[in-house]
């Protein structure tokens, strides 16, 4: 081997033997994102122009410029402290996923100085010499040099799921052909080998896969695109409401300070400084949900994601399928039986009453060289680790579901010779000493391929009984062998002969090598054919796809039979449906004359699919509306995601190989295999199934299209306060009453009062069966449509306003100053040097009396929205059916947070009320229910409309009413 | 089309609504006294004639254009305490709470002008702004029904001693108690507030210098002129600066 010294020479010049993780975006850069972000710019603008009247104002010696200066404070703390609460959560659902690449450190076992010595992988350098045994990952990219039933397991890499032998010799010009190479991050199956590393790092195949892989660029999620649409639109509105105004104040010869404070105002009440936050909360709610429920999410966004799926690009294996070789169907007596492929099956109902089925449970049982693993006797069956490969261990669970315990019935059959499964012969054939007594034959059993075995036998068993094989028998079992073979399934034939007593005594000795025995003229007994069965909740999630109108297409590296046989029977290829090649066959035409418009599902073969240019493929992704890709290679799943995604679906691939991570990257939402995904495919991807199951993928989206539901109802209900909070300042600089509401308790809302209930509306539950809905359409179905924004702003909005204005204008006339002498007092109002002040009634009132009863006004201003916005996080638990259908009750969250509400207010109001600074001050109790005839006013006009809508869908007020 | 009809039906709706709730606010209001006072528990002080800037006297008592504007404010301030306008007044008892809350129509008390001495404009019709001895008329805001406990009385202080001499009409600067309560607009007509005149006799140190003077409200219990954040609550403070 290498030297030490030489080692670190090389590992000096060519690094450490470690994939370079995808280059990310530096903590600070994201940090800053978060900063300026969203309505961060907005507020930002907001207190520079604070801080330039407190300037301005102290320069001329006002004495309340410090107001000024604390609202600048106070606005770019809210953006602080929101930023970094956004980036806090970002971190914590990334932190999620850094753990799963936290593995523990490999190690390899490298032949330096002359010496074997244990180290870790990433030490490794070219020209190191290393050993593999069964069950390591190889280290790196080596070339054999010595092997002993060496196999490799290639599928993370080429998505090949079977074995492949390696050897020293030299067989393919391609690496990727060639037996004497095995790859970085594959595994070792058994055997022993010997290899020179010839590639480390970012330089091995897997290397160069993956960095192609982190060069598919990230597109923006779609609830990005809606949260930015909307973001745009609050803007646009706060931008020109504010502009205008500021232009209407300045042509009504207010002073250019006083417009700038106005300008201020208006951005601050335009703008829901905590929505941001709250979709983020309520992302990350949904995610925790989904965590629970086996879907990992690795981007918050990509919770929505989800749910506007339209197709779901689905491996087989492992995902739809148990992964698990499972005895399906057996053949004895001329008659067809199935098995139970359950996940957890116990027990087999098929009639079992048939002799032939005792000599067919016999030689299954027999003829068999797998094993349990010791110490496994208390866990279910199907669930025990077995040592052999898949079909033998499905047989071995199948007889032991059947006959119980199998060891034992071998230990009372004692194996006196065994000739293994060989390419060759195929067939693989063993003799046993009988369990009864008084019976000194042999018995010799076999199996194998079915043609082979038949052609070895000159009997049949039929009910027990051996009978000649003659043509029709012979056909029988043709057309038994080709149903079974249709569906996909792979078939064994088992055969087998008591050996005469006399021939073969009891102290006969049998030779393998010579073959002492016969091997034809056997009984033929029976076939078993074994599948990769789906998973069961497979079929009930593939409907429920079909009815969300998500289109779930197959992507196998197998066999066209086995995934057309998996498709049809998980109802990827629904029952009726036909491919081009079924119409053919049935109207017995050639493929080329059938119309092929007729046939809905399409099974594409991956020799096909390479021929094909882009726009047939997208005719056949447009066309069939039931496909499935079978042989396709890992690399061709890009290629089909990116049709996909011409037809402007939003697109959900599941992939668990190297290879697949540029498909995972591509498609809009990649789905890694927990289980059987590589680190790279989980690198790449943006959500990780932990249980692999395909029905895991239907229940995200239920969730992730809940979450959007809620997301809307959410933003309605925060939107809705804007206008409320905006109104005071119009009418401030319109009908110069004093100021109703101030900057300072607009952001109390926005940051306190709010937040709980806008959050609570995310645990809100789905209104109907959202899984009966089409996938939403990227571009018409807006997150914030504009009959969102209509009906919050211009209804539900002005009728709060009305509300507090009425609440407002209350306290002043209670107090002495009735509507009528508050039109037009602002400037002297506002004068610090009038301190007499007259009211209606002849009072005279100082400055601060004034100013003090001005924050009562803001406290009753401020209770009104808050009682108004609990009628509106009412109305916003449902878009269209009545609360009563949905129940005021079932989501306790909505109660906290109106509780939380009403707290919040009582707290600032009684609690904080002697603080100057924050501008509350006590309130009477009966102000609390001046606006309740309003708040119930809103909650009956929106049950009308709601009821309006219910009744006449597709209606004008539908259209209008229906956000 | 439809869509304007609806937003007029709507909002005229919600107007209809805002003008009903307000007027059903409104019925709940008497037109004689506010509901709640507690916003001026305690009156605030204020002066008369009133810089149009801050509380800064600054003339030139040899240049009557200088104190014009002052003299002007106080002739129409005491406009309506002329004898003339007074004629429904009554003359009260001295000393003693007014209460006439059982009598439908409420009287006012007379104020005579005389009381102000010097500075009631009789004498001098300068209001001493060109002797130097300039006045200044203090009063206190209006709350209805405000009883003051005691012997509400104002006393001014300059800042630095020596430079001013303070002399008030009625003397000691004394509010009268007959002049409350107050009974509001609508039953209290004719109803005059009580004045306290302060004169200003600003000495030869004092020309030329800004007087810092800050009046008090004294001698009432229930009359607060110590409030951090008010500071015009029961005390006003000015500043006069006279040249020659």
């Amino acid at each position: 081997g290498l030297s030490s010294a030489r080692a670190a020479e090389i590992l000096a010049r060519d690094g450490p033997n470690a994939l370079t993780p995808p280059k990310a975006t530096p903590e600070i850069v994201k940090f800053l994102r978060q900063m300026i972000g969203g309505f961060s710019i907005l507020l930002w603008i907001g207190a520079g122009f604070s801080w330039i009247s407190f300037g301005i104002q102290l320069s001329q010696g006002t004495d309340s410029a410090f107001d000024n200066l604390y609202l600048g404070v106070v606005l770019a703390l809210v953006v602080i402290l929101t930023g970094i609460f956004a980036y806090y959560q970002e971190a914590k659902s990334t932190n999620i996923m850094a753990s799963f690449s936290k593995m523990i450190p490999q190690q390899a076992l490298v032949l330096r100085d002359a010496e074997k010595k244990e180290l870790p992988a990433d030490q490794l350098v070219v020209g190191d010499i290393v050993e593999i045994k069964g069950g390591d990952r190889i280290p790196a990219d080596i070339r054999l040099i010595f092997t002993q039933g060496c196999k490799v397991d290639n599928s993370s890499l080429t998505g090949e799921s079977e074995p492949q032998s390696r050897s020293c010799d030299f067989t393919h010009e391609n690496p990727l052909e060639t037996r004497n190479i095995a790859f970085y991050s594959t595994t070792c199956v058994e055997g022993t080998a010997t290899g020179i590393v010839i590639n480390t790092g970012d330089r091995t195949i897997i290397g160069r896969i993956a960095s192609l892989a982190s060069g598919v660029g990230n597109e923006k999620t779609p609830i990005a695109i809606e949260i930015e649409h909307f973001v745009w639109l609050v803007a646009g509105v706060a931008i020109s409401i504010g502009v205008l105004f500021f232009i209407i104040s300045v042509s009504m010869r207010y002073k250019i300070l006083d417009s700038i404070i106005f300008l201020i105002g208006i951005i601050v009440a335009n703008v829901p400084e905590g929505l941001l936050a709250t979709v983020t909360v309520s992302l990350s709610l949904t995610a925790k949900r989904m965590a629970k429920k086996n879907c990992l999410v690795k981007n918050l966004e990509a919770v929505e994601t989800l749910g506007s799926t339209s197709i779901i690009c689905s491996d087989k294996t492992g995902t739809l399928t148990q992964n698990r070789m499972t005895v399906a169907h057996l053949w004895f007596d001329n008659q067809i039986y199935s098995a139970d492929t359950s996940e957890d099956q116990t027990t087999q109902p098929f009639d079992q009453s048939s002799p032939s089925w005792t000599a067919l449970s016999k030689i299954v049982t027999l003829c068999n060289r797998a094993e349990f693993r010791p110490g496994q006797e208390n866990l279910p069956i199907m669930k025990r680790v077995v040592v052999g490969d898949a079909s033998e261990t499905a047989l071995l669970k199948f007889s032991e579901v059947i006959l119980g315990d199998v060891m034992s019935i071998r230990a009372q059959n004692k194996k006196v010779a065994e000739i293994p499964f060989n390419s060759t012969n195929k067939f693989q054939l063993s003799i046993h000493e009988t369990d009864d007594p008084h019976d000194k034959r042999f018995l010799l059993v076999m199996k194998g391929a079915p043609e082979r075995i038949l052609e070895r036998c000159s009997t049949i068993m039929i009910n027990g009984k051996e009978e000649p094989l003659d043509n029709e028998k012979a056909e029988a079992f043709q057309t038994a062998y080709m149903e079974l073979g249709g569906m996909g399934e792979r078939v064994l034939g088992f055969c087998h002969l008591y050996l005469p007593e006399n021939e073969f005594p009891e102290s006969f000795q049998f030779d393998t090598d010579s073959m002492n025995f016969p091997t034809s003229n056997l009984c033929f007994v029976g076939l078993l054919s074994m599948i990769d069965p789906p998973r069961s909740t497979v079929p009930d999630a593939v409907s429920k796809c079909r009815s969300a109108g998500i289109k779930v297409i197959m992507v196998t590296g197998d066999h066209p039979i086995t995934a057309k046989a998996i498709a049809k029977s998980v109802g990827i290829i629904s029952a009726t449906s036909e491919t081009v090649e079924d119409i053919a066959k049935r109207l017995n035409i050639p493929v080329e004359q059938v119309n092929r418009r007729e046939a809905t599902a399409a099974v594409v073969n991956g020799m096909e699919l390479k021929d094909m240019s882009s726009e047939q493929l997208d005719a056949i992704l447009r066309e069939h509306a039931e496909i499935v890709f079978a042989r396709t290679s890992p690399q061709q799943k890009l290629i089909i995601v990116e049709g996909c995604q011409r037809q402007g679906a939003v697109v959900a691939v599941t992939g668990d190989g190297v290879n697949d991570s540029p498909a995972l990257k591509k498609a809009d939402i990649g789905i890694a295999m927990g289980i059987a995904g590589s680190d790279a495919a989980k690198n790449a991807a943006d959500m990780v199934l932990l249980d692999d199951n395909f029905a895991s993928i239907v229940t995200g989206v239920e969730e992730g299209r809940l979450i959007f539901d809620n997301l809307k109802k959410t933003i309605a209900y925060t939107l809705t306060k804007n206008i409320a909070e905006l109104c005071p300042f119009l009418i401030y600089i319109i009908a110069s009453i004093p100021m109703p509401i101030g900057t300072i308790t607009i952001l109390f809302i926005d940051l306190g009062t709010d937040i709980i209930p806008s959050v609570a509306l995310a645990y809100e539950k789905a209104e109907s069966d959202i899984m009966n809905r089409r996938p939403r359409n990227k571009r018409k179905d807006r997150l914030v449509n504009h009959q969102l924004a209509v009906y919050s702003y211009l209804q539900i909005g002005i009728m709060q306003s009305v509300g507090a204005f009425v609440t407002y204008f209350t306290v002043y006339a209670e107090q002495g100053f009735l509507p009528s002498t508050l039109l037009g007092v602002r400037v002297n109002w506002e004068n610090t040097n009038i301190n007499d002040f007259e009211d209606s009634y002849g009072q005279q009132w100082t400055y601060y009396q004034r100013m003090y009863l001005q924050w009562t006004g803001y406290t009753a201003f401020f209770v009104s929205i808050t009682i108004q916005q609990v009628a509106d996080l009412i109305i916003r638990k449902t878009r269209r059916n009545s609360i009563f259908q949905q129940g005021l009750f079932r989501n306790k969250v909505i109660w906290v947070g109106i509780f939380s509400q009403i707290g919040i207010a009582s707290i600032l109001t009684y609690g904080l009320g002697h603080v100057t600074a924050l501008n509350f001050t006590p309130l009477r109790f009966q102000y609390w229910f001046v606006a309740v005839p309003f708040a119930i006013l809103i909650w009956v006009y929106d049950e009308i409309r709601k009821l309006l809508i219910r009744r006449y869908p597709g209606s004008w007020w539908d259209k209008n009413m229906y956000y | 089309g439809l869509i304007l009809l609806f937003y007029l039906v709507f909002y005229g709706f919600l107007a209809a609504l805002f003008t009903f709730t307000m007027w059903v606010m409104l019925q709940t209001l008497s037109s004689d006294i506010p509901k709640y006072r507690d916003r001026i528990s305690s009156p605030g002080l204020m002066i008369s004639p009133k810089p149009d800037t801050a509380l800064e006297f600054y003339f030139n008592r040899s240049d009557s254009q200088s104190y014009s504007e002052y003299v002007t404010t106080l002739q129409n301030f005491l406009e309506s305490y002329n004898d003339s306008k007074q004629s429904q007044n009554i003359d009260c008892t001295r000393g003693k709470i007014f209460d006439q809350s059982d009598a439908a129509v409420k009287k006012a008390c007379r104020f005579n002008i005389t009381e102000l001495g010097q500075c009631s404009g009789k004498e001098d019709k300068n209001f001493g702004y060109s002797k130097g001895t300039p006045c200044v008329l203090v009063k206190m805001n209006r709350v209805i029904g405000l009883k003051p406990e005691g012997e509400p009385h104002i006393q001014c202080t300059p800042k630095e001693e020596g430079m001013v001499n303070i002399n008030y009409f009625p003397p000691n600067g004394a509010m009268d108690l007959m002049y409350f309560p107050y009974y509001g607009k609508s039953l209290h007509a004719h109803y005059l507030q009580p004045l306290v005149a302060v004169q200003l006799a600003i000495t030869p140190n004092g020309t030329k210098e800004e007087i810092a003077i800050e009046c008090k409200i004294l001698g009432s219990p229930n009359l607060k002129n110590q409030d951090d954040r008010d500071k015009f609550l029961g005390r006003i403070a000015f500043k006069v600066l006279m040249s020659e």
